[in-house]
């Protein structure tokens, strides 16, 4: 199948090296301490932030830091055709397990011993790069309640199809089976903190393919600070200042 | 859970009886309902909810397959509903399959009638497009995106809203096939037929909180609730289905007198909620 016209276009009429429309609102669940709503094209996802609160699980209580928690679901509706998947299967248990450990590891734990941050994310629907789309909420969501954090964490995904590296790949191109590789990226310290790449490159051709998923992120940093400047404008008008 | 000092209890349980809550509402009164149409493009149908902080999301998908052989003329609904752990911590991995089912259950009674399918909201004949051989299957997910209460009446009217916004796509039957042979169907993707949602009850909550009850009760009020019963009443005003939830018993004159209220308060729901539709479905057509 030719993944990149002639003309150089994808099946959705991007460019290789351009992102999906990217979206995002702070805010979103008012229950939670902090939350927000991330959406790359037709990925939407939904993040909510608990916490730092009371350990729940004594058992668990980390005397020194605080215990990170995160939960991946998608909702039946989430994908083209209708599913009815017990919860926890070992895909959302495999997201659940990375995403906590990229947020941790931009978390300063330290500073909240014997606490707990419950971080959910909720797929409302599902086009590709969600393991990315569920990062950039979950730090949004981590900003608004208001978590210390060293850095905004961003994610994004590219690939390699048709010899042409691409960036954010959506659901088609994903399950083309070419190379996705995955990036979690401190945009401030530049560092890489999460990093995953199924299928075989060649370790040149690597190297252009993860470096266009970090300017991916380094341009979804951007939009995320300028969301949360956004954000904090509108509470200070609130308040009045 | 809610944690709530007993200064607070009082307050809210005090606000009840003089007829003023804690957010200024009186006892019959509803919070601003907000509808929007059309928020997953995948589905055939879908609406959101915000009822206050509550928030529900409703999806419709179509899907073709065959009547089961007591009723041929017949399609079939079925309604599931998933409590997101991002409405609240305590829905995480199965913690929320118990009200999840609780709720698809009290939401199949209320809108779609006996296991003969009468009294359905929806014609379920319309659904049939051969008898006996082919017929639609409407599958309505609805997912519990925050939760402040009243979750069983906003998940009513996202479903209404949903099944208002879908579009079934109109079906070719292939003529020539006899006898027991599946006949051959040509889905177009252009024409799409509409339901006729007028049908389709709404549900009014009633909480009884001490002596008095109130609808679209919080978190906070739902805690203070000796028993609440959930109604649901059609355009008509006829009772469409009815569940009783809470310890306490109830004395049956007050249900009868609940009954009498809460067909009261869904004349003003229905019409509040179909203009609302009305007006998000208006919004989605020019967007």
């Amino acid at each position: 199948m030719e993944f990149v016209s002639p003309e150089g276009l994808r099946l959705d009429g991007r460019r290789p090296m351009e992102m999906r429309q990217i979206r995002a609102e702070i805010g979103a669940v008012a229950k939670a301490d902090g939350s927000a709503v991330f959406e790359m094209g037709n990925t939407k996802v939904i993040a909510a932030v608990y916490g730092p609160r009371e350990v729940q699980n004594r058992t668990q209580q980390i005397n020194d830091q605080a215990l990170v928690r995160c939960e991946y679901s998608m909702a039946n509706f989430s994908t083209g055709d209708r599913m009815r998947k017990p919860k926890g299967d070992r895909r959302s248990t495999e997201i659940s397990l990375v995403i906590r450990q990229t947020m941790e590891a931009c978390i300063l734990t330290h500073l909240m011993p014997r606490s707990q941050i419950d971080i959910f994310v909720q797929v409302l629907q599902a086009d590709g790069g969600t393991r990315s789309a569920c990062i950039n909420a979950a730090t949004l969501a981590l900003a608004d309640a208001g978590i210390p954090m060293r850095d905004l964490v961003t994610s994004c995904s590219s690939g390699y199809l048709n010899s042409t590296p691409l960036l954010d790949l959506n659901y088609v191109e994903d399950s083309a089976g070419g190379p996705d590789v995955t990036v979690g990226f401190l945009p401030k310290v530049d560092k890489v903190t999460l990093l995953q790449m199924d299928s075989k490159l060649p370790i040149d051709i690597f190297e252009n393919v993860m470096q266009l998923a970090i300017e991916g992120c380094k341009a979804i940093a951007n939009y995320i600070r300028e969301i949360m400047l956004e954000n904090t404008k509108q509470l200070e008008y609130r308040r009045g200042i | 859970m809610v944690g709530l000092s007993l200064g607070e209890k009082h307050f809210i349980q005090g606000g009840i009886a003089q007829d003023i809550r804690s957010d200024g509402r009186k006892r019959l009164t509803y919070r601003p309902i907000n509808v929007e149409t059309g928020v997953i493009p995948q589905a055939n149908g879908s609406a959101r909810i915000r009822m206050g902080a509550t928030d529900v999301i409703s999806t419709v998908k179509a899907e073709l397959g065959k009547p089961i052989s007591l009723q041929p003329d017949k399609g079939k609904v079925s309604i599931y509903v998933d409590c997101s752990p991002t409405a609240a911590p305590m829905f995480e991995g199965r913690g929320g399959e118990e009200l999840s089912t609780e709720l698809s259950v009290a939401l199949q009674r209320s809108l779609l009638g006996g296991k003969s399918g009468a009294g359905a909201g929806i014609d379920l004949s319309s659904l049939v497009v051969v008898e006996g051989k082919i017929c639609w299957d409407l599958y309505i997910d609805c997912l519990v995106v925050c939760s402040d209460g009243n979750l069983l009446d906003a998940l009513g009217a996202a479903i209404k809203a949903a099944l208002s916004n879908t579009g079934i796509p109109r079906v070719q039957v292939a003529a020539g096939a006899s006898g027991d042979e599946q006949p051959e169907v040509d889905i177009s993707d252009e024409e799409f037929l509409q339901f006729d949602t007028s049908d389709i009850p709404v549900i009014v909550t009633l909480t009884k909180v001490g002596r008095h009850y109130i609808v679209d009760a919080t978190t906070e009020e739902e805690s203070q609730m000796s028993s609440a019963i959930s109604i649901s009443v059609n355009r008509k005003g006829h009772i469409c289905g009815l569940t009783k939830r809470g310890g306490a018993g109830l004395d049956p004159s007050i249900v009868l007198d609940m009954i009498s209220v809460a067909k009261h308060v869904s004349e003003q729901l229905i019409n509040k909620l179909d203009s609302e539709i009305a007006a998000a479905e208006a919004g989605d057509d020019e967007s």
